[in-house]
């Protein structure tokens, strides 16, 4: 089994990668867009500013590839963060910008959304909803390292699988098809975060 | 709920950690992997990493250190020391670095600031300040000087930092480092009248009770270094006393 971490060049990629070898894994950096179609696990990482990683991923393809091998064969992925955030309709974030639109909501300034102070920092605490998930012992009630001023709303409840609570109730995980996708990071997220990895390469949507 | 963070704080001389006081007097504390890999497993929320030799030797921070460093810290991980330009930076980040911490370079060009913040994100720039107290006359300092700064007022640097993108706000009160008398809540109380980003205190820790007490004064992430470093306490029993004297702590 592939499992490719999507690299465009920003950020803490090498967390990523050593938190899937803390597990027993061997990850892959891909950058292309034929890379990317060999991976049987994907993985899209994300921090900064949403509109530059969608501006990464447009480039070359990778936007599409990406497309073609979770939506179209059915590959699973991980969404961390901004790589969850762009998944969503629309980002607005410095003006608006359209994300890659898999879901409908959008990406919001959490102060918009109630919370006291951007950018929310630190463990929280998170809770499933109704919807049901593979993932729920992994996730409920774990704590978990969250990085982030903006965040995604309005999205469908059927694919809101947890909340973190910070001054609102902030989306923390969405659950899709053959996607997983956190706002917090499970690679820096000790053991509960390892746990969630695990169960992500375990999964066979 | 969000919960306090707890972080400690290490510094780097020679690839080993040492400890000091003051700035200054420092003794051997540890490998910097094999003490992560404790604080990691102990549940610290984060760690930060200092180089404290970089400055002065006119270089960035050692990065097989940080690589090292990082393949043992399951948390993130915050490294400074000498980063005084975005090529630096992206090293540290490229290393398995989250977060670069900034200091004296931020002071002498205040553009780095922004300039990590664009190309990397507020959320992976901390901005350390360093201030000493002398009976309520809070004066920046510069660590390699030696000497406060004069003709800067620290709350106008405070605000600056933060118009500029940083993400996080470390302030450290330099004349209490090391010297276990408690942390200066009052800095917190005037940094909170002129930013609104999270601050990291750091300064001062010697008892359980000092901990709490910054806590119950509204600092939500502490920073410890000597506290850990010489003396039994460790990461496990800190938290718990936290958690027991009612404080939003993960265990």
């Amino acid at each position: 089994m592939t499992l490719s971490i999507i690299d465009f060049g920003a950020g803490n990629i090498l967390s990523v990668m050593n938190a899937f070898e803390a597990i027993g894994e061997e990850p892959v950096l891909v950058s292309t867009p034929e890379a990317l179609a060999s991976a049987d696990r994907l993985v899209l990482p994300g921090v900064g500013a949403a509109a530059a990683v969608l501006e990464e991923l447009r480039r070359d393809g990778m936007d599409e590839a990406l497309r073609e091998a979770v939506v179209d064969h059915g590959r699973p992925l991980l969404g961390i963060c901004v790589g969850m955030q762009v998944l969503a309709t629309t980002m607005l974030e410095f003006g608006e910008t359209a994300g890659l639109g898999w879901v409908s909501g959008e990406t919001r300034d959490i102060r918009d959304l109630g919370s006291p102070r951007a950018p929310h920092m630190g463990w929280n605490q998170v809770v499933c909803g109704e919807v049901e998930t593979p993932f729920h012992r992994e996730l409920n009630n774990r704590s978990f390292y969250f990085c982030h001023s903006f965040a995604v709303t309005g999205t469908p409840a059927d694919i809101t699988v947890a909340s973190a609570f910070y001054g609102s109730e902030l989306t923390a995980v969405l659950g899709f098809g053959t996607v997983l996708a956190t706002q917090f990071h499970p690679e820096k997220s000790q053991l509960d975060g390892q746990k969630l990895l695990e169960a992500f390469v375990d999964w066979t949507p | 709920m969000l919960q306090n963070r707890i972080i400690p704080s290490l510094l780097l001389r020679g690839r080993r950690l040492v400890k000091g006081t003051g700035f200054a007097a420092h003794r051997d504390a540890g490998n910097p992997p094999t003490t992560l890999r404790a604080y990691a497993a102990q549940k610290a929320d984060e760690a930060i990493l200092l180089d404290i030799d970089a400055t002065s030797q006119n270089r960035g921070p050692d990065l097989e250190t940080v690589r090292l460093a990082a393949r043992e810290c399951s948390m993130p991980l915050t490294i400074g020391g000498g980063i005084s330009s975005e090529e630096i930076a992206k090293d540290c980040l490229d290393n398995g670095a989250d977060k670069i911490c900034l200091n004296s370079s931020a002071l002498d060009s205040p553009d780095l600031i922004s300039a990590c913040a664009h190309r990397f994100g507020s959320q992976a720039v901390v901005v350390a300040i360093d201030v000493v107290d002398e009976a309520g006359v809070v004066s920046l300092y510069d660590h390699r000087a030696g000497q406060v700064l004069p003709g800067h007022t620290w709350l106008d640097w405070l605000a600056e930092v933060g118009d500029r993108g940083a993400g996080e706000i470390r302030l450290m009160n330099v004349n209490r480092e090391g010297g276990r008398q408690g942390y200066n809540t009052n800095l917190l109380d005037a940094a909170r009248t002129r930013c609104d980003l999270p601050i990291i205190l750091e300064g001062g820790a010697g008892t359980l009770d000092h901990l709490s007490e910054a806590m119950e004064r509204g600092c939500d992430a502490l920073a410890l270094g000597t506290m850990l470093v010489f003396s039994d306490n460790n990461i496990i029993q800190v938290k718990r006393f936290l958690k027991n004297a009612g404080h939003p702590i993960r265990l």
